[in-house]
This record gives structure tokens, C-alpha cells and sequence, in this order.
């Protein structure tokens, strides 16, 4: 398992080094010119030549490349031009809205996706499945930001139960604070559960076709137990990985959600980075991102390894 | 004799205004309560420093937490706040304002001249390299000759300097220089001023509260407990928190026209409009082919259909724009020679260039942008012309504009109290920012006549016959019209005009 370990680790570290460099390409081939964007509409070409002096602007680009991720290496992504706070400031203070949003959004979409997939499991092919099935792929190809739309004039301009914006942080108002959360959880959760149901369901369909199943029903247990105790456990496997994968892919959601819900996450401090060319802001935060997500993909890994000890022996 | 002491000697006095010009006719303002702003922005901070120029959001929270030497009244005219009278120099080369007394900063600095010499000195000295520095070129220096006597020593003439001044830009609100020197790089978020708010708390992405300053110096102001300001940056859910209450007023623009068509009809709510100065222009390349010829740059303006175009990108809310004053500047113009629009005229003189006309144009890569691009280009294709639109960053558009890499760009002239400063940068030979490369002797010497002239009808005379000559020779063109907007609960009263597009929220107060 060690040895397993340190090779997946090993293997992440060109993954990483690609994704800083990307991540630095990025930012530096985006059109405009940084220094110009600091100086504003009216800067003197001679004050746009001085500071892209100063910031080493005028270095060739794998110089300005190795500097940068020397920096980033010794923990200093950075500081915003625009506010003077440090990229790891920035997105301490945010993490944690985004995580709770990603969260809760899971949450939801579990609590939506896996009855329903154990429902259709259940009568495969029934009417209950195709219609499930259709309306999962209707809801897949609907946009966030038109389900946050539809939300927001149902639930808070039309039925006032919910707010339509804005947040308090849950050690200040914790009722309050999950009132402000529950229309973007639900909007991205509306987009996670058809995922969710599909995985489940084909999963759950291949579980009851074993021979244990068939044992079960012919020892007489009921059709709920066969279901819940024997059925699901067995096909939540593939569910597990999907899940944790999906709490890094819903990262991209919240860019959408929580601006409109004008919630203060990573997902707004990313567009506003985009919106005012805070380039430092947008590098550092899409760097962190991005390991993060190569973080959460090694740590499934090494859960899959854990329940399935083919993988880590290579045979899989 | 100090150099202060003979500037003030050889000041005329003019404008001695009194310090109750500024209160407003009895109404019945209630005290008490707190608002939500839902604004576009996240507000960068508050150091000149760091964010250099302020943008709507910022103003709007500097217009509660600052004050300015100077405002605008309702007629749009100077009128006294930290400042409480001011005289100038024969030349209008130096301004003197008499300060108030007895007005202290929220952490108890006092302020005097002192304080507000050493905001100026902050933001000038070429070792801060603040951009906030590029709009004070034009003063030579601040002195402060007394504990409540200010000079303003300026390179050039303005006659309209304490109007000038008056927007909550970050060049002219005051900060306590005991607060920056003591916090330094956190400053930045903890802004103090003499305001009537003060800052009381501030979650980055969220909100900010502020709470009314008991020590105001205009006594009985101001009248909400407490402002909070929210960036709500969209649009859709920014006017469905203030239909559902979370919000009391709201920044809006013409992109949101629907919005803004549904509140005119919604008896809970109150529509805000400020018709401003200024407009969207666009600048011609007069050396480079095809706009060397003037028949060329005629024929476009002549095919321009604003009211067509105000439809297709606003709804029709887009007030069309002859001159680059505006309904909200005191340049009125019976005759700004506007060219008329006229397909046929522009066809023939098109025929008459002999030539194809073929350019590129610069807009900006948003939405917004294309579309602009596109409707000139249907116009432009209607008379003969074919312009390739040619999309770039925003941020692009002043570095090629202004090392005239363009056939056609894209420019703005922004809200000002006095058109001097800005027309003289954007069309006086020589000017960096003159972007058509014209030059008139005819308009230099209009331009150099009005910065110095008193008589505001003859200013205004001059400024029409610059109109004018620019529209003759059209080597620039307006589009449309600044206008600002601002939502609210119809509960809000008391709020002001919204000059420069600021929300003011600091002399509101709920029924």
C-alpha cells in the first residue's frame, strides 16, 4: 500500500508542475496589458514602460514563469493590485462559503438523486424509470443560471419564504445562514442529482441481477430490505468516487451561483478577479483550485484503493 | 511676505457663499432606520494608493463616509461643505477656500488645512506613484497658509475649480492622515473620513455597515442609523432583491432597460434618473486614409440613426447625444451644428470620395461592445462603407488609442461640473489624449478662451462654437447621452441627483 502511496504521489507532481504552468500561461496570453490595467485608462506610455519595469513585465515569459512559481513554492502567491490583500488572504476568507455551498448543493442532490435512482432501480424499465430517466436528461441540459432565475422569482419575489440574495456567516445567524444557502444549494443540487440517479440506478439495476439477490428474495425477505440492505450498499461504490468528483466539479457552478445569489465564495472572487483583470487574484486562485481538484482526485483514488484491492496491485 | 500671503492679497473675491445654501427646504425627514444599497461592484477599498481611481460603487460608498471641500446643489452649482467660502487670483491660476472649523475625522483627528495639504502631497509625490496622481497634473501645489485657509496653486487657468473638485473621486475626498499613518497597508479597508457615516464593519464579497457619525457638523444630519452596501453583481437578481425588501435602492443601467420599464409601472417602487453631462463618442484617425477626407467622416455621422440604434441596444432608453455636453451640463446650445441624418446625403458624398471605403474599428469584446459594432455597421454597409469590426479588450482601447494604432475608436467623455477639463485634453492640438490627431488654430483658440473667461454665457457661446466645429468637421461623433439610474423602495425620500452617477444615500431617509 505504501509503495501504492508514493507512486501516486510521485505521478501527481508533473500533473501539478503542468497545472502551474498552465495556470501562468493562462493569465499571461490573456490579451491587455497588466501594467496598463493597474495605470488606468489615462497612464502615460512612459508610466506604463516604468512599472512593467518594475514588475518584470519586460522579462522573457519562462524567466517572468520561474520567478513566479519560485514565489509560489515559498508559500507567496501573490498580492492583488486592486485591494493590497494576499491571494492566500482572499481565498481564506471565501473557502469557507464556497465549501458550505458545495456542500449542502451535494447534500441535496443525494437526498434527491439516490431515492429516485432506488425507486427506478427497483422497477427497471417501468414507467416510473423512463419517465425518471427523461426528466433527469431534461434537467441535465437546463442552465444554472435560468434554474437560479426560475428560483429566485418563485421563492422570493412571488412566495417571499426565501431571500434572494445575500449571506451571514453561520457562527453568526446559523438559521439565517442556511435560509441564504438553500436556493443556490438547490440550484446547483438541481443540476447534480440527474448525474447522481444515473450512476446509482445502472449500478443498482447490474447488483440485483446477482445471485445473492435472487438467494434473498427466495429466503423471503422483503422487497424494501433486499433494496436498502443487500442492493445498495454494494452498488454505492461507483457513487462514492462520482461524489467526490463532483465537489470539485461543482466549483464551476458556483462561479455562476454565486454571483447571482451574490454570495461572497471563490466562485465570485474568480469572476470578479476576470471582471476588474486582477490577474494575481485570478492566477493564484485558479492554481489553487486546480490542485485542490488533483488533491481530491489522489485522496478517491486511495479510497478506491482502500475498498478495492485490485487497483492498488495494479490489476485492475 | 509667504507666496500664500501674496496669492491671497491678489485674489478677487467671487463666490462667498453662505454655509446654509446647503440645507434643503423643511420637509418632513424622519429620523432613524437603516437601508440595503445593492450595488454592481465589489468596493477594492479606499486608499488612493492602492485603488487609485474609484469607480460607481466606491463613490457612492466614499459619498457617506468622506466629505469633499465642495458640492453641487440642485442647480448643479458650487456650493460649500468642508469648504465655506472661496475666492481666486485674477487669472484663475489660484484658488483660496476658508475651512470650516471645529470639524474633527472620525478617530478625532481635527481636520485643518494641514490635513488636507498632506492628502494632496500623498497622492502628487512621484515616489507613491499613485494613478490617482494623472488627474492633478494641473495643480502646481496645495498650501496651507493657516490652520483654515487652503491655496490651490494651479499650471493652467480653471475658472470653475471649486466645481471641479466636488465628485467623491479619489483625488478629492479627505482621509485623516493619522489613520493611514498608523494602519498603513490595512488602511486601505478601514477607511476614516469626516463623513456623516462611519465604517462599523466590512466582509470582503459581502457587506458593508455603516453607522451614522453623532458628531456630525451638519447638525440634524444625517438621518438613517445605518447604510448597508451590498454588491449584488447580477442584474436579474439585484432588482429581485429589491422587489422581495432585501434591498431599498439599487445601481441599474440601460443594459437593464426591462427592469427599469417594470419598476416605472410598480407604484412600490420609484425610478431614479439623472440625465447627465457627457456622452459615448467615438474619435476618427484624421491622418490615416479614409478619414483624412472630411467627406468620408460626414458621410458616417450622416448615417448614424440614434433613435434606430437607442432601440436595438436599450429599448429606445438611450437619449441620442448631437453634442458632448449633455442635458445635465450648463452648456445649453441653440445651434451645436449637429450634422442631420441623412442616408442620401451620406450615399452622395460617399460617390463623391470616389474611392471604397473600407476601415477597421475598434469595440470592446463584451456583448455591449458587438452589438454597438454591428448596428454601425449595418448603417455604415446602407451608405457604401464597409467597417470590419475589430473586437478587443477593454483595457486595449487606450493603449492603441493612444499611441493612434485606430481608424475609429471607441471614448467616453465622463460627468463633470465644468466641460473645461476634459475638452481641452481631447481636442486641443497637442493633447495626448486630442485621439483625431486635428488640429485647428480656430479651435485652440476657442478652447484656450474659455478656460479663462468669467462670463458663463460667453463660455457657453464658446463651447457651442467648439460643438460646432467639431460636428463640421466631424472628426469626432456622440452617440448617445450619460444617464444614470437607481431603483428604490418608494419608501426612500430625500434622495439627490445623481451626479456622476453616484448614489448618495447620506440625505435619505424613510417614510
Amino acid at each position: 500500500m505504501l509503495n501504492f502511496v508514493v507512486r501516486r504521489l510521485l505521478a501527481m507532481l508533473p500533473v501539478l508542475l503542468a497545472v502551474s504552468l498552465l495556470t501562468f500561461l493562462i493569465a499571461s496570453l490573456l490579451p491587455g496589458d497588466l501594467a496598463l490595467v493597474i495605470l488606468g485608462d489615462q497612464a502615460t506610455p512612459e508610466n506604463v514602460a516604468a512599472l512593467r519595469r518594475d514588475m518584470g513585465l519586460d522579462q522573457p515569459l519562462w524567466w517572468r514563469y520561474l520567478s513566479w512559481l519560485g514565489h509560489v513554492l515559498q508559500g507567496d502567491l501573490g498580492r492583488s493590485f486592486r485591494t493590497g490583500q494576499t491571494v492566500l488572504q482572499a481565498v481564506a476568507e471565501r473557502i469557507p462559503v464556497s465549501l458550505q455551498l458545495m456542500l449542502m448543493a451535494e447534500f441535496i442532490g443525494l437526498l434527491i438523486g439516490v431515492p429516485l435512482a432506488i425507486a427506478c432501480a427497483a422497477r427497471a424499465g417501468g414507467a416510473f424509470d423512463r419517465f425518471m430517466t427523461g426528466g433527469a436528461f431534461a434537467m441535465l441540459s437546463m442552465p444554472s443560471f435560468l434554474t437560479a432565475i426560475l428560483l429566485i422569482y418563485l421563492f422570493a419575489v412571488e412566495l417571499h419564504w426565501l431571500p434572494a440574495t445575500g449571506y451571514v456567516p453561520f457562527t453568526e445567524a446559523p438559521l439565517a445562514n442556511l435560509r441564504f444557502f438553500v436556493l443556490p444549494a438547490l440550484t446547483l443540487a438541481l443540476a447534480e442529482w440527474p448525474g447522481i440517479m444515473r450512476v446509482l440506478r445502472s449500478d443498482m439495476i447490474a447488483t440485483l441481477q446477482e445471485d445473492y439477490i435472487a438467494l434473498a428474495k427466495a429466503k423471503g425477505l422483503t422487497p424494501a430490505r433486499i433494496l436498502f440492505v443487500h442492493a445498495l450498499k454494494p452498488s454505492s461504490l461507483t457513487l462514492v468516487t462520482v461524489t467526490g468528483i463532483n465537489i470539485g466539479r461543482l466549483l464551476g457552478g458556483t462561479l455562476i451561483v454565486e454571483s447571482i445569489f451574490a454570495l461572497p465564495g471563490i466562485g465570485r472572487l474568480l469572476v470578479g478577479a476576470i471582471y476588474t483583470r486582477d490577474l494575481v487574484i485570478l492566477q493564484g486562485v485558479v492554481l489553487l483550485v486546480a490542485c485542490g481538484f488533483v488533491i481530491v482526485n489522489f485522496i478517491v483514488d486511495m479510497l478506491y484503493a482502500v475498498l478495492d484491492p485490485r487497483i492498488r496491485h495494479g490489476h485492475a | 511676505m509667504t507666496k500664500a500671503a501674496a496669492v491671497a492679497r491678489m485674489c478677487v473675491p467671487i463666490f462667498l457663499v453662505a454655509a446654509f445654501a446647503l440645507a434643503t427646504p423643511a420637509q418632513a425627514q424622519k429620523s432613524g432606520g437603516s437601508i440595503t444599497v445593492g450595488q454592481e461592484l465589489d468596493i477594492p477599498g479606499f486608499d488612493p494608493l492602492k485603488v487609485g481611481v474609484y469607480d460607481t460603487s466606491t463613490n457612492t460608498a466614499a459619498a457617506a463616509i468622506f466629505d469633499t471641500l465642495t458640492t453641487l446643489n440642485d442647480k448643479g452649482e458650487p456650493a460649500p461643505k468642508l469648504a465655506v467660502s472661496w475666492t481666486h487670483s485674477d487669472d484663475y491660476k489660484s484658488w483660496t477656500f476658508k475651512l470650516r472649523q471645529g470639524v474633527k475625522f472620525h478617530d478625532g483627528t481635527p481636520f485643518n488645512a494641514q490635513a488636507m495639504k498632506e492628502n494632496f502631497d500623498r497622492q502628487k509625490n512621484p515616489a507613491n506613484k499613485c494613478r490617482c496622481a494623472f488627474y492633478i497634473t494641473n495643480v502646481k501645489e496645495v498650501l496651507a497658509p493657516d490652520d483654515y485657509t487652503l491655496v490651490y496653486n494651479l499650471t493652467d487657468p480653471s475658472i470653475n475649480w471649486p466645481a471641479v473638485i466636488t465628485i467623491q473621486s479619489s483625488n478629492n475626498v479627505i482621509h485623516s492622515p493619522t489613520a493611514w499613518k498608523t494602519k498603513g497597508d490595512d488602511y486601505n479597508r478601514n477607511p476614516v473620513g469626516t463623513g456623516p457615516y462611519i465604517l462599523k464593519s466590512w466582509s470582503a464579497g459581502d457587506r458593508m455597515v455603516l453607522e451614522k457619525n453623532p458628531d456630525y457638523w451638519d447638525k440634524g444630519r444625517p438621518y438613517l442609523d445605518r447604510i448597508i452596501l451590498k454588491p449584488l453583481p447580477d442584474a436579474q437578481s439585484r432588482f429581485a432583491s429589491l422587489q422581495s425588501g432585501e434591498a431599498d435602492i439599487i445601481w441599474d443601467d440601460e443594459n437593464d432597460a426591462d427592469n427599469i420599464m417594470k419598476a416605472q409601472k410598480d407604484p412600490k417602487l420609484t425610478v431614479h434618473t439623472y440625465k447627465g453631462s457627457g456622452a459615448a463618442v467615438y474619435a476618427f484617425n484624421t491622418k490615416v486614409a479614409p478619414f483624412d477626407d472630411v467627406r468620408v467622416r460626414q458621410a458616417l455621422v450622416m448615417a448614424v440613426d440614434r433613435p434606430k440604434m437607442s432601440q436595438a441596444i436599450s429599448n429606445g432608453l438611450s437619449r441620442p447625444a448631437t453634442n458632448p455636453y449633455g442635458d445635465g451640463s450648463w452648456v445649453k446650445c441653440k445651434d451645436d451644428g449637429a450634422l442631420p441624418f441623412d442616408v442620401e446625403k451620406a450615399k452622395a458624398l460617399i460617390k463623391d470620395y470616389g474611392k471604397p471605403v473600407e476601415f477597421k474599428m475598434l469595440v470592446t469584446a463584451t456583448p455591449r461592445g458587438r452589438m454597438i459594432g454591428q448596428v454601425l455597421q449595418q448603417f455604415w454597409k446602407r451608405v457604401g462603407a464597409n467597417m470590419e469590426i475589430e473586437q478587443v479588450d477593454q483595457a486595449t482601447i487606450p493603449s492603441r488609442a493612444f499611441t493612434r494604432q485606430f481608424q475609429l475608436t471607441p471614448w467616453r467623455i465622463v460627468d463633470l461640473a465644468d466641460p473645461d477639463p476634459q475638452m481641452y485634453a481631447n481636442f486641443r492640438s497637442g493633447s495626448p489624449l486630442a485621439l483625431s490627431n486635428f488640429s485647428d488654430p480656430e479651435l485652440d483658440r476657442l478652447l484656450d478662451h474659455a478656460r479663462v473667461t468669467a462670463d458663463l454665457s460667453q463660455r457657453t457661446e464658446d463651447y457651442c462654437a467648439i460643438s460646432r466645429l467639431i460636428n463640421k468637421e466631424a472628426i469626432w461623433f456622440w452617440t448617445f447621452q450619460n444617464t444614470y439610474y437607481a431603483l428604490s423602495s418608494a419608501r426612500l425620500k430625500g434622495f439627490p441627483k445623481m451626479y456622476n452617477g453616484v448614489i448618495d444615500v447620506s440625505t435619505t431617509w424613510l417614510e
